[in-house]
């Protein structure tokens, strides 16, 4: 179990503030955030990479303050790779092997297993500067992996690759997980790319931790403003009770939502064109199309009902059939379970 | 252009031979000085934020702003017998005016800069993550320094030390303030030209020059890029 007990870190122009987490053992999480939100920073500070100034992070209720980052057991992946351009792809896996005290039969077998694994065979004798992204991902992940670390820490793993790479490593990822075991901290700005593979999160804004708890749970139950627009949740209202037009979600369904909550919010996915069945579970609305934002296999389709404004996400193939257009007044339905108050 | 004759006769002169050794040697020996006081230097200049960070890179460039004899004259004034720093040499026997010793000194001043300024780019090239990556892996600063920090940063400091010897091989005004003699090569190309024309300094130039231009091709093929598959 790592623990972060207010940990604090100051840097000019910017710092981390009373951060306190934890994350248990052998867990995937995620640590999700903006750019610019302190996420890399605060990974760099459990490696001990970056000094505290002051709390306490701690492996196993184990102090490591002083601890220097080549004896914390842990392994971290940055999202450039920081693949050495100097040596061989092979030079770099075993790189690390000299200053841990490795059985070397257990170290031969482990590299054999970690190239077979990831596919690096043919690249060994190869210098990092001829590979691609995902290749280089792969070599920068072997490099940690075969350490046995009991933590890998993963900056941003994704961002540098293509959409189909991105993929392919999600699901390596979520392999190498259950087949080593260890405790893997990712730290990612898009929400999507977690959630196929953390269990536990946390959000950072601004150097400070606004909300922890499961994925499921930052996914579904956000408790700010800013977390819930993080998450995707599009349509974020302010004292929604005393807005005329989405009075009648209040009103219908007694005490669901909660009607002196602050705010608000709904996924554009929630929001339907259908009626999807048993009265009572959702609220019929109308409203005026406003606009159609193409996203590809979707679209975003803004409606508008008095002063307020939803959006939608809708299939492309639903928006084409029923003619849905900018001017036309559409019927659409909100399933009661899916409104989110806080 | 000098005749063959008279160029084959120049070389065979001792005091040309060893007036061309003293300023091959003195500069190499100013380079070496230069490597080992200012990789350090360069390093934490590049990698490290601190208060008057900016006086000391100004202090490194001073050299190369000022006329140089100003810089012999500065280090006779420094090191000078009534001086502390003079009377501290004394005492070990170490003699600035008038000695190899001397010329060297000042050669580390004029070629230095040069070297710093090159070696603190390479650093500044070298992304600080393969560092981190380094120590992340096990190893310790030392070893992280010198298995991946100096090997990216060699063929900069190859540059530097070209461009250090260079300009130390070729000093005059700083050396000739600090130590007419013994003779460097710069000197007595000065002093032929002064007491008996061009003619017999231009064959002590010629062989000045292809010295250093066989000296600085050599380094520069050991500093060649290695070619990569």
């Amino acid at each position: 179990m790592i623990n972060l007990n207010d940990v604090c870190l100051t840097l000019p122009g910017f710092s981390l503030k009373n951060i306190c987490l934890s994350i248990p053992s052998n867990d995937f999480f995620a640590i999700l955030g903006p750019t610019g939100s302190g996420k890399s920073l605060l990974l760099e500070a459990i490696m001990g990479l970056m000094p505290i100034t002051s709390g306490i992070v701690s492996i196993d209720n184990k102090n490591i303050n002083t601890l220097p980052p080549e004896k914390r057991n842990m392994g971290i992946v940055y999202q450039d790779f920081a693949l050495f351009p100097h040596m061989t792809v092979k030079q770099n896996i075993v790189y690390g092997v000299r200053y841990h005290a490795l059985p070397r039969a257990g170290t031969a077998k482990r590299f054999d297993q970690l190239v077979d694994q990831m596919e690096l065979s043919r690249l060994l004798n190869r210098y990092p500067k001829t590979l691609s992204g995902g290749e280089k991902q792969r070599v920068a992940l072997a490099r940690a992996l075969i350490l046995n670390p009991g933590i890998l820490l993963l900056d941003e793993p994704l961002s540098a690759l293509d959409p189909m790479l991105q993929d392919d490593l999600k699901n390596l990822l979520k392999r190498l997980h259950h087949e080593f075991s260890s405790t893997f901290v990712m730290v990612s700005h898009s929400f999507s790319d977690v959630l196929f593979l953390a269990k536990n999160g946390a959000i950072i804004r601004n150097g400070t931790i606004e909300q922890t708890g499961t994925i499921k749970n930052l996914f579904e139950k956000p408790n700010s403003a800013f977390t819930a627009r993080f998450t995707g949740m599009k349509n974020i209202y302010v004292r929604p009770a005393s807005t005329p037009a989405l009075a009648p979600l209040f009103r219908q369904n007694g005490n669901l939502p909660r009607w002196q909550d602050r705010h608000m919010a709904l996924r554009p996915e929630s929001i339907l064109h259908d009626n999807p069945g048993p009265e009572n579970t959702c609220c019929a609305m109308e409203g005026v199309v406003t606009r159609l934002i193409s996203r590809g296999f979707f679209y975003d389709v803004i409606i508008k009902m008095d002063t307020v404004e939803l959006t939608a996400q809708w299939s492309r193939h639903d928006v084409l059939t029923k003619q849905i257009k900018p001017g036309r007044r559409i019927p659409f339905f909100i399933p009661f379970n899916s409104i989110h108050t806080f | 252009m000098p005749e063959m004759a008279d160029l084959i006769s120049t070389i065979r002169e001792k005091t040309v031979q060893q007036a061309l050794a003293r300023s091959l040697m003195t500069a190499l020996c100013a380079t070496l000085a230069a490597v080992i006081f200012g990789t350090p230097l360069a390093y934490i200049l590049a990698r490290k934020s601190f208060r008057g960070k900016n006086i000391i890179e100004g202090l490194v460039d001073l050299p190369i702003m000022i006329p140089h004899p100003v810089i012999g004259i500065a280090v006779l004034s420094l090191f000078g017998r009534n001086t502390l720093p003079g009377k501290m040499l004394t005492f070990f026997n170490v003699e600035i005016m008038g000695s190899l010793t001397g010329i060297v000194t000042v050669l580390i001043f004029v070629g230095a800069p040069f070297y710093v300024n090159s070696v603190k780019s390479g650093f500044e090239t070298i992304p600080l993550q393969l560092e981190k990556a380094s120590r992340s892996l096990g190893a310790g600063m030392t070893s992280t320094f010198f298995r991946v920090t100096l090997p990216l940063v060699w063929r900069h400091m190859m540059l530097g030390a070209v461009l250090c010897t260079a300009r130390a091989i070729s000093e005059f005004g700083a050396v000739v303030i600090v130590a007419y003699h013994p003779m460097t090569a710069p000197v007595l190309i000065y002093e032929r030209f002064t007491a008996y024309g061009l003619k017999y300094s231009q064959c002590v130039a010629f062989w000045l020059i292809l010295i250093s231009l066989l000296l600085f091709i050599s380094m520069r093929l050991l500093s060649r890029e290695r070619v990569e598959r």
